[in-house]
């Protein structure tokens, strides 16, 4: 009977209003009815809807429990929804159906990698790299060890990822970045320069170039890159910050502490600007110049590291010794390492 | 040759110059020639008090050269001649006052005043107005001038001078060799100034304030690790016993302050057990502080060395230590290795390199300090060593030294030992040294700190207590950079994959539309239309055409085989059949159907009457237009009809005759067996005679394969 069409037919007539015609309404198959609601429950996943989605795969599922591909996305959408129990029941449920899923169970390990579960995360990678070369799942693997600091292991899959997937520009930018952690500045500039050619619109890597090249002492080419994404997004002021670095860095005190200025035009709380100058402050030995900023620096971003590293710079050398110390530890505990070698040294 | 020009210059220089001094003569002064005499006389008095006094000086410093002790320092002149030079001042003020312009006085009150403020701007002027007035008016003027200069770390200026000075004595280098020696080594000292002062340590150096500093020498301290305590040496006015030496200096005695709330509290003086009414001075403190060596000076011992130790809160009487490290000359200074086994002392005994030497000695297996030795030409030089400190670490060795890479009097060097031997002395360099004497450097427990006595300008008076603070290597300043270094983080995506929409598997639909009419006068007629599902023998639908325009749609899913049956009343039936199938596209038909009424010579086609395939047998799905027509016949009860069967034109005529004979038979027999009387019905087979469409296409075809039937009678 599943195929017995349902027709039900409301004829209009109306002796005051003639009709042309006999009107049919036709209700559909569950198998339509499913379909249909799956796809629209797609459109609304595509529009990041996702209630809406999980709503419309539901209506799906109801008329088809068995329908995989509803499943699947009402667990996707369930992730998005930060649903977690529910999207793992979905994807459980595809995978029960198809082991050999390698979208499931990269979805899944995205389940767990949305709750920070690490282990498990990689386990479910581990799950679909067994069944097909998943270039994400290569480069979430990679961006896990990465995470834990295991630049070589981060490097070998974020090559896999690209093994699998020639124009993986995200996987070239985090392979350059593994680079740069190494110190292997050369390797990092080459693999960013290829994820620029593959998508020139990341802003972000032209100025994760730039610091590439600042590291690198190639303050001409550092400058070009922070300027060209400046260029690019104008609003970008991480961009113009690490350009007055770069400047800095290479001797330019007033063309950096006119980038920072700059910044600080655009933004007057940007705490890293004031900090910035507080640095210029201290190369000019303007201790006095230098305390204050990074006071601002730090009055805007109480978590500012190198703010209290600065200031306890200049406290120090305008005779300040407890302020200095006391800059130098907070500095310290905020993760700034060098301090703790100047709370070690200096404030015995 | 070079030398013949220098003394040109020279020559010139003092020619251009010589006019200028004003000499006490009346014509000098008209109209003073009582305040003249005056002055004269008080110049007369303190001349020769200076000249007395000169000549204990040269004395002093011609015993120190023909001992081949140079004296570097101004302390090395031990305040020589000091008494007439104190009592020459006062009359040569006196005289200045009336004339300031006599160069030899200038002279006279420079050298006085340098030796009691050795750098001070006072001196200075004096001799530069000397100079200035008279360049000749005495041979050592240059000498003086550029050693004033040189206090002031006016290095450039002080090798001006020195040069002039070295230049003159080179014209009798025998005579002068002594003298060129030491000028030439200020000269060195100079250049060494230059050279450090360029590129200044990065440390603090401050003085310990009046608390620990006064107007009188304060020196050699010794600090507790954790920079609590100091115990100095201080020639001070309340000194035990408060005399004076041959120097004219207080008698030494050790000082000692504490820190309360950070800050050093009034310096007193230590034990009784310590201090005599000779000389006490602080020679060193053991690294843990349990033992104070002190200095003490009495008799012919030339000056030896004591140990005190530590009981409770006081020092018991310092012990004389042993022959091995105590003679009949002068020693002083001591610091003990980290262990207490060896002990590192100064002494200027006989044999040695040169003036004072750093010597050491090893505890033996009783506890007492074996022979010394010399520690060597790496640490002592033919000049002086002083201010030994051994630190913890058991390989940095810090003293001062006359005599190594210095910028003038003691120099504070650092030296390793490493494989079996001392390093180079490294000069600690700018500001922890300047032009004059710096000496007895201790470094505080955490090393962060270290302590010395200096004479350096801008003091209380004499040599002061200074605190170093290190600050290490120029701290880097740390920018805020900021990178996106992880793309995912930067500019997140989801890599989650959706599918891609299915393929709705949706009916398709024939639509069947049309005008229901009669079909004598056209007008539009409402019937009612039986929509049977063939396959199944149902009727699936029944509804009516529009009453006002006879219009009728009916929607027909694929895959089915339908019968439409138009039913009115005084009307015949009218039936089609649509077989679509499952794959049939969208397809749209209009069927116009015009019944007829029901008459004598009406002819019907009965679409939905089927026979198996090239037999007379009646199939099952025929059952429904069968039902229709028996009801007909049985509402109409008169009626009689010809059931006609045709066929297309494939096959023989004669078979598809006998095909149609036997056709339009098996349905008047179905007829029968449903009740309806024999008589009514008359069977008949037209075979392919009668076409109603082509027989070229299948479709046509089709509509000639039928069964009709024709009203005979009503």
């Amino acid at each position: 009977m599943r195929f017995i069409l349902l027709l039900t037919f409301v004829i209009l007539f109306s002796k005051n209003y003639a009709q042309d015609t006999v009107k049919v309404i036709k209700t559909q198959t569950p198998e339509e009815l499913a379909q249909q609601d799956y796809n629209s429950g797609l459109a609304s996943l595509n529009k990041n809807e996702y209630q809406s989605a999980v709503d419309l795969f539901t209506k799906s599922l109801a008329n088809k429990p068995d329908f995989d591909k509803a499943l699947y996305n009402r667990g996707i959408a369930y992730t998005h929804l930060k649903n977690y129990p529910a999207a793992t029941a979905d994807i459980n449920k595809v995978l029960i159906v198809n082991p050999k899923n390698a979208d499931a169970h990269f979805a899944k390990a995205m389940l767990f990698f949305s709750q920070n579960l690490k282990d498990s995360t990689n386990k479910s990678l581990d799950n679909c790299l067994a069944i097909t070369k998943y270039p994400e799942a290569f480069y979430y693997k990679g961006l896990l060890a990465y995470e834990i600091s295991d630049f070589d292991e981060a490097i070998k899959d974020y090559s896999g990822a690209i093994d699998a997937k020639a124009d993986y520009a995200y996987a070239y930018n985090d392979r350059a970045s593994a680079k740069r952690a190494k110190n292997d500045y050369a390797g990092a500039i080459a693999d960013y320069e290829k994820a620029l050619s593959i998508n020139p619109s990341l802003v972000f890597i032209n100025n994760n170039l730039g610091s590439a090249y600042r590291l690198n002492k190639n303050y001409q080419k550092s400058i070009e890159c922070y300027s060209k994404a400046m260029s690019d997004k104008p609003e970008y002021l991480l961009a113009l910050n690490n350009r007055g670095a770069a400047k800095l860095e290479s001797g330019k005190l007033d063309d950096a502490k006119k980038d920072f200025e700059d910044v600080l035009k655009r933004d007057p709380k940007n705490s890293s600007a004031f900090n910035n100058l507080a640095s210029v402050a201290i190369k000019q030995k303007d201790y006095k110049k230098a305390k204050d900023m990074a006071t601002k620096a730090i009055e805007l971003n109480a978590n500012n590291g190198p703010a209290y590293y600065n200031r306890g710079i200049a406290r120090q050398m305008l005779r300040e010794e407890e302020g200095s110390c006391g800059d130098w530890k907070k500095a310290s505990d905020l993760g700034v390492t060098a301090a703790k070698g100047f709370v070690t040294t200096d404030c015995n | 040759m070079n030398r013949f020009l220098n003394l040109l210059v020279v020559i010139l220089i003092s020619s251009f110059a010589f006019s200028q001094s004003v000499e006490f003569e009346k014509e000098n002064f008209p109209g003073k020639k009582d305040e003249m005499k005056v002055a004269r006389h008080q110049m007369d008095i303190g001349m020769e008090f200076y000249q007395q006094g000169r000549k204990e000086f040269d004395d002093v410093r011609k015993g120190l050269m023909a001992d081949k002790l140079l004296p570097v320092s101004v302390r090395d002149y031990l305040h020589a001649g000091y008494e007439n030079f104190k009592s020459a001042q006062s009359p040569l003020m006196d005289a200045q006052k009336f004339n300031p312009k006599n160069a030899r006085l200038n002279y006279m009150l420079g050298f006085i005043r340098f030796f009691d403020s050795p750098g001070a701007k006072e001196p200075l002027g004096h001799f530069a107005d000397a100079y200035r007035l008279d360049p000749e008016v005495e041979f050592d003027l240059t000498y003086w001038l550029g050693w004033n200069y040189h206090l002031n770390a006016n290095w450039d200026e002080a090798i001006k001078y020195y040069t002039i000075y070295l230049n003159k004595c080179n014209t009798k280098p025998k005579s002068y060799a002594a003298e060129i020696e030491d000028v030439q080594k200020k000269i060195n000292e100079c250049n060494t100034g230059k050279k450090y002062s360029a590129n200044p340590e990065r440390v603090f150096v401050d003085n310990l304030g009046t608390a620990i500093n006064t107007q009188y020498p304060e020196y050699s301290p010794a600090i507790t690790a954790d920079e609590e305590t100091i115990i100095f040496t201080a020639r001070r006015d309340n000194s035990t016993g408060g005399q004076r030496d041959n120097d004219a200096g207080y008698y030494e005695d050790l000082y000692i302050s504490s820190k309360l709330n950070g800050k050093w509290q009034a310096s007193k003086l230590l034990s009784k057990n310590v201090n005599t009414e000779g000389h006490d001075a602080s020679a060193g403190l053991s690294p843990d502080g349990s033992k104070l060596f002190v200095y003490r000076h009495s008799g012919k011992d030339g000056g030896d060395l004591y140990e005190s130790t530590l009981f409770g809160a006081d020092w018991e009487p310092p012990v004389h230590m042993n022959k091995n490290i105590n003679t009949k000359f002068h020693e002083s200074s001591v610091s003990l290795s980290f262990d207490g086994k060896r002990i590192f002392f100064v002494s200027d005994k006989s044999n040695g390199i040169g003036g004072r030497d750093i010597y050491y000695s090893d505890m033996d297996l009783r506890g007492e300090w074996g022979p010394s030795k010399n520690a060597g030409t790496d640490l002592n030089t033919k000049y002086g060593e002083e201010g030994v400190f051994m630190h913890p670490d058991g390989v940095t060795m810090y003293f001062s030294s006359q005599g190594h890479d210095n910028m003038g009097g003691y120099d504070i060097f650092k030296s390793e030992f490493a494989n079996g031997k001392w390093g180079p002395a490294i000069n600690l360099g700018y500001p922890i040294n300047g032009p004059d004497d710096d000496v007895f450097f201790v470094v505080s427990g955490s090393g962060n700190r270290a302590y010395f006595s200096s004479a350096k300008q801008g003091g209380y008076g004499d040599k002061d207590i200074y605190k170093i603070t290190f600050l290490g290597p120029e701290k880097e300043p740390l920018l805020s950079t900021e990178d996106q270094l992880l793309a995912m983080v930067a500019n997140p995506i989801s890599n989650l994959k959706t599918d891609v929409a299915v393929e709705i598997k949706t009916a398709k639909l024939t639509i069947l539309k049309g005008v229901i009419t009669d079909a004598k006068n056209g007008q539009v007629l409402e019937a009612a239309i039986d929509l049977i599902d063939n396959d199944k023998n149902e009727v699936l639908a029944t509804f009516k055409s529009n009453s006002a325009t006879g219009k009728y749609l009916v929607t027909l899913p694929s895959g089915k085989n339908y019968g439409i049956a138009v039913k009115r009343d005084g009307y015949l039936f009218h039936s089609e059949n649509f077989n679509i199938p499952d794959n049939a596209d969208f397809q749209e038909f209009t069927k116009d159907v015009a019944l007829k009424k029901i008459e004598v010579g009406s002819v019907i086609v009965l679409r939905n009457i089927f026979f198996d395939f090239d037999k007379a047998t009646i199939r099952p799905e025929s059952a429904n237009e069968l039902d229709r027509l028996i009801k007909l016949l049985n509402d109409n009860p008169t009626l009689k009809i010809e059931l006609g069967s045709h066929t297309d034109s494939k096959g023989s005529d004669d078979y598809n005759l006998k095909l149609s004979d036997n056709r339009s038979k098996s349905v008047v027999d179905y007829l029968i067996t449903k009740g309806i009387t024999a008589t009514r019905l008359v069977a008949k087979g037209y075979g392919e005679t009668k076409p109603i469409d082509t027989n070229d296409t299948d479709a046509g075809r089709q509509n000639n394969r039928r069964t009709e039937f024709k009203i005979l009678e009503k």
